[in-house]
């Protein structure tokens, strides 16, 4: 019967996957297009970065490089402003948020997940109710309790600033805790381990995955901050680099060497380039190698909240 | 000290069962205290960094709280600053009307452009390919707001960005416009550039409303000579509603657009760009003696229309069904 059904179906299947042939050759077209489209901003970063000010200021540029050449880099790395401490800085808040978040969002959210105390579910509505209500007017608020906390202009500042955003961390930690089995925990507290162990050595090991996504949003999220990082630090010394490449972008033109015919705002526009593409690389690594911790976290994080 | 030790060793039975009923009381009543111990560094971070801000950013948007004057941290004015909003302040209406323009441009084709990419992305077979695709398409949304903004001046720039060379060598403009300081044309570039940062996210969204689309229905719908188009008008727009209403929902914040311009522009050439959200944090950090009161209550405006509007989404377009 089955066999009969599958050769009278036989030559239509056909038909229709050479249709969809068709059909997948448009669309890859299509989108190779796009992609196009949508990197052009990165490739013409990347082939301004690599010309001479020959190729860069030529009547008409091109996308292609005919001479490559690191001297933009060079010239990024050792001559516009702070690049290096901005990069350095912005590891360390961003490492350091990443570090803070993950041990405060698993510890409360295994404690959403396994323990039970008074007032639990209620102080877990509340936090995820919290996320709906916009903080509009937060930032000058922020502005105002960093000042009398004399956080401003200060990396730990920063640091606590954004390890506060806790509502989804804490939320995929639950999920995760609440989606590894029970048993192994339970055997483990009759046995006489302590809540810290079982969370330590029981808990955390299971349910790392979660971690991961937590330490990926959030490494992201802070890297590319923007708004805060700008009304929170003055001094450039302790700036990040996404506030840094502004500033480095236009302090480059000051700076800009001597004997060149080239003046004015764009002197420096392969080295902005080089700065450019530098400040996007973690980023840019970490979606590319990690993607599909990221679709889950964003699953998880937004579409079940 | 002696006393006690000696008391307690005399009572102990009494005392040790004291103790014991306490401790049930407290079980009783509090439940496991480490609970407690487990979720305090999350929550001492949270309601000082987070919930503070917004307990108290709504406060000042009763104020007429100005930084750089003392005394003036809980000066409440009432509904002064909504007053001087609606009937003193010019620049707010035109800030306003840029915002009501930015979203109209962004909106509407950043919800086409991200829905039709991810049915293409998701009507290809071969999975290693799709996912390629899906790198591309987020690469955006993952790069630090600012780089990205900087990338598009370089493109924008009028002498050497890759956009003018395009038009000159290839289109033959004499006369490419300057995108970036030109008053008609700073809004759509800014907006352009918005689009390609954030399109990216809700096409991965609408990706994975997509994916949980049971094939079967589709072979089905084939099987009955429901063509493309059919298909996609019967199954995959209601099937793809909740995520639809959520992504409206979410976009719904464009209007507080600041950053962007703030990066680029900072609201030239001649106020073009300068949308409600850029205004508020002129207002609050960048004139005068930074009036956090005002800016406060302006931000306030926008979170509300933006509560309101993603509210009227859900109410309208919610289904029962799924």
């Amino acid at each position: 019967m089955a066999i009969q059904a599958r050769v009278w179906t036989l030559p239509r299947s056909i038909g229709i996957r050479r249709r969809l042939a068709f059909g997948q050759i448009i669309l890859h077209i299509g989108l190779l297009l796009l992609s196009l489209a949508v990197l052009l901003p990165v490739l013409w970063a990347v082939s301004s970065s690599l010309k001479g000010p020959d190729e860069l200021y030529q009547a008409v540029p091109s996308l292609f490089v005919r001479q490559p050449t690191l001297a933009n880099y060079q010239y990024m790395l050792t001559r516009m402003g702070n690049v290096p401490i901005y990069m350095r800085n912005s590891f360390i808040v961003s490492l350091g948020t990443v570090a803070v978040v993950c041990l405060t969002a698993s510890l409360a959210g295994y404690a959403f997940a396994r323990m039970e105390f008074r007032g639990r579910d209620l102080i877990f509505t509340l936090l995820l109710l919290s996320f709906f209500i916009p903080q509009s007017g937060g930032l000058m608020a922020l502005y105002e309790l960093m000042s009398f906390l004399k956080l401003r202009n200060s990396l730990i500042g920063l640091i606590l600033l954004f390890s506060s955003s806790l509502t989804v961390p804490i939320f995929i930690m639950r999920q995760t805790f609440l989606n590894i089995p029970r048993e192994l925990e339970e055997s483990a507290r009759i046995d006489g381990a302590s809540w810290w162990q079982v969370f330590r050595h029981i808990a955390v090991p299971l349910g790392a995955p979660g971690v991961v996504v937590v330490a990926i949003i959030t490494f992201v999220r802070v890297w590319g901050d923007f708004l805060v990082t700008l009304t929170m630090i003055d001094k450039d010394n302790l700036m990040t680099i996404s506030i840094g490449v502004r500033k480095a972008a236009t302090t480059g033109i000051s700076a800009f060497f001597a004997g060149s015919q080239f003046t004015g705002k764009f002197a420096t526009y392969g080295a902005d380039a080089a700065l450019y593409l530098m400040a996007i690389v973690p980023v840019v690594l970490l979606w590319v190698l990690l993607q599909k911790w990221f679709i889950r976290g964003l699953a998880e994080g937004v579409l079940k909240l | 000290m002696e006393g006690t030790t000696v008391l307690t060793e005399q009572r102990e039975p009494i005392v040790r069962a004291f103790l014991r009923h306490a401790r049930a009381i407290r079980r009783e009543r509090w439940g496991n205290l480490w609970g407690y111990v487990f979720i305090a560094p999350a929550l001492l971070l949270y309601l000082t960094f987070n919930a503070w801000p917004v307990v108290r950013g709504l406060c000042m948007a009763f104020t007429d709280y100005r930084f750089l004057i003392r005394g003036s941290e809980w000066s409440f004015n009432g509904l002064q600053n909504y007053h001087e909003m609606f009937f003193r302040d010019r620049v707010f209406w035109h800030a306003f009307a840029v915002s009501l323009k930015y979203t109209m441009m962004t909106f509407p084709v950043q919800l086409v452009l991200s829905l039709l990419v991810a049915l293409m992305i998701s009507s290809i077979t071969r999975q290693g390919v799709a996912a390629f695709y899906r790198i591309i398409v987020y690469l955006p949304v993952v790069l630090p707001i600012s780089v990205a903004m900087l990338l598009w001046q370089q493109l924008y720039h009028y002498q050497f960005g890759y956009i003018n060379y395009l038009l000159k060598a290839v289109f033959h403009v004499s006369q490419p416009p300057n995108w970036l300081g030109d008053v008609r044309w700073a809004l759509p570039a800014i907006a352009t550039a918005g689009v390609w940062k954030s399109f990216g996210g809700d096409t991965l969204l609408f990706l994975i409303g997509l994916y949980g689309i049971n094939r079967e229905l589709y072979e089905a719908a084939a099987i009955d000579g429901a063509n493309a188009w059919q298909r996609f008008w019967n199954i995959t727009l209601p099937l793809l509603r909740p995520i639809l209403v959520l992504i409206i929902a979410l976009n719904a914040g464009i209007a507080s657009a600041t950053q962007e311009m703030l990066i680029l522009t900072n609201g030239g050439p001649q106020n073009a760009t300068l949308t409600l959200g850029l205004y508020g944090y002129q207002l609050a950090f960048q004139q005068g003696d930074l009036r956090l009161g005002y800016a406060a209550s302006i931000y306030l405006l926008l979170g509300v229309i933006h509560m309101v509007l993603a509210g009227l989404v859900f109410k309208f377009f919610r289904t029962e069904r799924y």
